[in-house]
C-alpha cells in the first residue's frame, strides 16, 4: 500500500486519556501561561476538573480549540479579554441559533409535506 | 498573475485617508473573520481584506502599489510587474507585524517580495529552519463536514488541509496535504478528532503538530439530530392513530417495528431506547407522529366519515381558538 492510500486511524476527543496539561496547550497556542490562565479566569475555556492548582490543569481538545479560536480572534481583531470573552460567546449563541433555525426549519418542511 | 486591487478589495477609494482605510479594514475583518463568518468564501475574502490592509495602511508600500496600479495593470486585468522592480519597503524587514504573511497572494510576494519568509520573524525563525532552534510543528486546526449516515455508521473521508512547511531554502511555505482518514461510528456535531504527527512537521528534530478535526453534520432530509438523539417526524393514517396500529418507521440504522398507542394524536413523540446515536452514552431515535389524510376519498369511505360526524359532533377541534 503506498503512502497515499493508507487509512489513517483518529483518536476520538472524549475518549480517555486525551488531554493536554497548561504547558502542553501554552507550546501548541504558542502562548503564555497568564493568557490561558486568564482566558479560564474569565469562563471562556475550563479545564476538565475545576482544581485551583493551574499546574494540575488538563484541558480536553474542545478546550484546546476555542483557545487557539481566541488567538486567532485576538491577533486578527485585537481583541481585549472582555471583549473576547463576549464575542466567544455570541458566536456560540450564534452558531446554536444557525443550527436551531435550521433544524425549526426542516422540521416544519417536514410537517407540510415538502 | 493577476492584478489585485486593494482599494476595491477594502472598498475604499484611491485617495481614502489612513483613517478610512483603518475603518474600513476593521469592519471587514471583523465581519469576514472566518471564525465569526459563515459565508461560504469567508475565509478567502478575510485574507484578501487583510492583505489590502497590510499594503494600504504603509505610506510606503502604498506610494509604490499606487504607482504599480498606475502602469503595471494590464487591460485584461492581468499584471506583470516592470522589469527590474524591487520593493524598496520590502515586509520582512519592515518590522513586526501580526499580519500571516504566508497567506497572502503571489501577486503580493511578486510585490513586495521575501514576505512569506520574513514575516515569520515573529515567531522566532527568521533566518531559515536550519538555524532556528528545535520547534514543534504547528497544530492544525480543520472542519470536516459528514452526511448522517456517515457519521452514523463510521466512514473513510479524504482531509485536504494547510500545512506550513520549510521549502528547500528553508523558506516556510504553504502546502495543500491531502489524508485517508477513518472516521469512527457515532461522530456528533462539534466533536474534536485528532490526527497524532499530521499537523506541519517540526523544526531542528522537534515533533510535528496534530491535526484536529471538528465534525459538523450536514442537514439530513428526513433525520433531525438534537444531541445524541435523532428526530423522525412519522406520518400515519387517521385510523392508525385512533385505533393504534404496528407501523414500520425508518431509523438511521434501519427500518423497525413502533408501535402507535390506540387514541394517538398529531406531535404525540414516542421514544425507541438506544436507537439515537451510537457510542457510549448512545441516543434515542425520538419518532413524532403526525396524522395525515389521503387527497381522495371514496364514496363508500365519505359515507363513513359521515356517520363519525355524526357520532363525534361534541368534538370541536377549534375550542382552543373560542370559536
Amino acid at each position: 500500500m503506498t503512502r497515499k492510500d493508507q487509512i489513517l486511524t483518529v483518536e476520538v476527543a472524549d475518549d480517555n486519556g486525551n488531554t493536554f496539561t497548561l504547558r502542553e496547550v501554552c507550546e501548541r497556542g504558542d502562548c503564555h501561561a497568564e493568557f490561558v490562565i486568564k482566558l479560564v479566569n474569565y469562563g471562556i475555556i475550563s479545564p476538565v476538573e475545576d482544581i485551583t492548582e493551574a499546574r494540575e490543569w488538563q484541558f480536553d481538545m474542545e478546550a484546546l480549540a476555542r483557545l487557539q479560536k481566541a488567538l486567532r480572534l485576538q491577533r486578527d481583531l485585537k481583541l481585549n479579554l472582555p471583549g473576547l470573552a463576549v464575542s466567544l460567546d455570541l458566536i456560540d449563541e450564534v452558531n446554536d441559533m444557525r443550527r436551531e433555525v435550521a433544524r425549526l426549519n426542516q422540521q416544519i418542511r417536514q410537517l407540510l409535506g415538502d | 498573475m493577476d492584478f489585485k486591487d486593494y482599494y476595491a478589495a477594502l472598498g475604499v477609494s484611491e485617495s481614502a485617508s489612513p483613517e478610512d482605510i483603518k475603518k474600513a479594514y476593521r469592519k471587514l475583518a471583523r465581519k469576514y473573520h472566518p471564525d465569526v463568518s459563515k459565508e461560504e468564501n469567508a475565509s478567502d475574502k478575510f485574507k484578501e481584506v487583510g492583505e489590502a490592509y497590510e499594503v494600504l495602511k504603509d505610506p510606503e508600500k502604498r506610494a509604490e502599489y499606487d504607482q504599480l496600479r498606475k502602469y503595471g495593470a494590464r487591460a485584461d486585468g492581468s499584471f506583470q510587474p516592470p522589469p527590474g522592480w524591487q520593493s524598496s519597503s520590502g515586509f520582512g524587514g519592515g518590522g513586526y507585524t501580526e499580519a500571516d504573511a504566508r497567506q497572502f497572494s503571489d501577486f503580493f510576494e511578486e510585490i513586495f517580495g521575501g514576505g512569506r519568509a520574513g514575516g515569520f520573524s515573529g515567531a522566532g525563525y527568521s533566518g531559515g529552519f536550519r538555524q532556528a532552534r528545535s520547534m514543534r510543528g504547528e497544530d492544525v486546526h480543520a472542519r470536516l463536514a459528514l452526511f448522517l449516515e456517515e457519521a452514523f455508521n463510521g466512514c473513510e473521508k479524504q482531509v485536504s488541509f494547510t500545512v506550513h512547511e520549510p521549502d528547500d531554502h528553508g523558506r516556510l511555505i504553504a502546502r495543500r496535504k491531502t489524508l485517508n482518514v477513518k472516521i469512527p461510528a457515532g461522530m456528533r456535531e462539534g466533536q474534536h478528532i485528532r490526527l497524532k504527527g499530521q499537523g506541519a512537521p517540526g523544526l531542528g528534530g522537534g515533533a510535528n503538530g496534530d491535526l484536529f478535526i471538528e465534525v459538523e453534520l450536514a442537514p439530513h432530509p428526513h433525520f433531525v439530530v438534537e444531541g445524541a438523539d435523532i428526530l423522525v417526524t412519522l406520518p400515519v393514517s387517521p385510523w392508525e392513530a385512533a385505533l393504534g396500529a404496528t407501523v414500520t418507521a425508518p431509523t438511521v440504522g434501519g427500518k423497525v417495528k413502533v408501535k402507535v398507542p390506540k387514541g394517538s394524536t398529531s406531535g404525540r413523540k414516542l421514544r425507541l431506547k438506544g436507537k439515537g446515536f451510537p457510542g457510549k452514552h448512545p441516543g434515542d431515535q425520538i419518532v413524532v407522529l403526525q396524522v395525515v389524510m389521503p387527497e381522495k376519498h371514496t364514496q363508500e369511505a365519505e359515507a363513513l366519515y359521515e356517520k363519525l360526524a355524526e357520532l363525534e359532533k361534541n368534538f370541536n377541534p377549534r375550542s382552543k381558538l373560542h370559536v
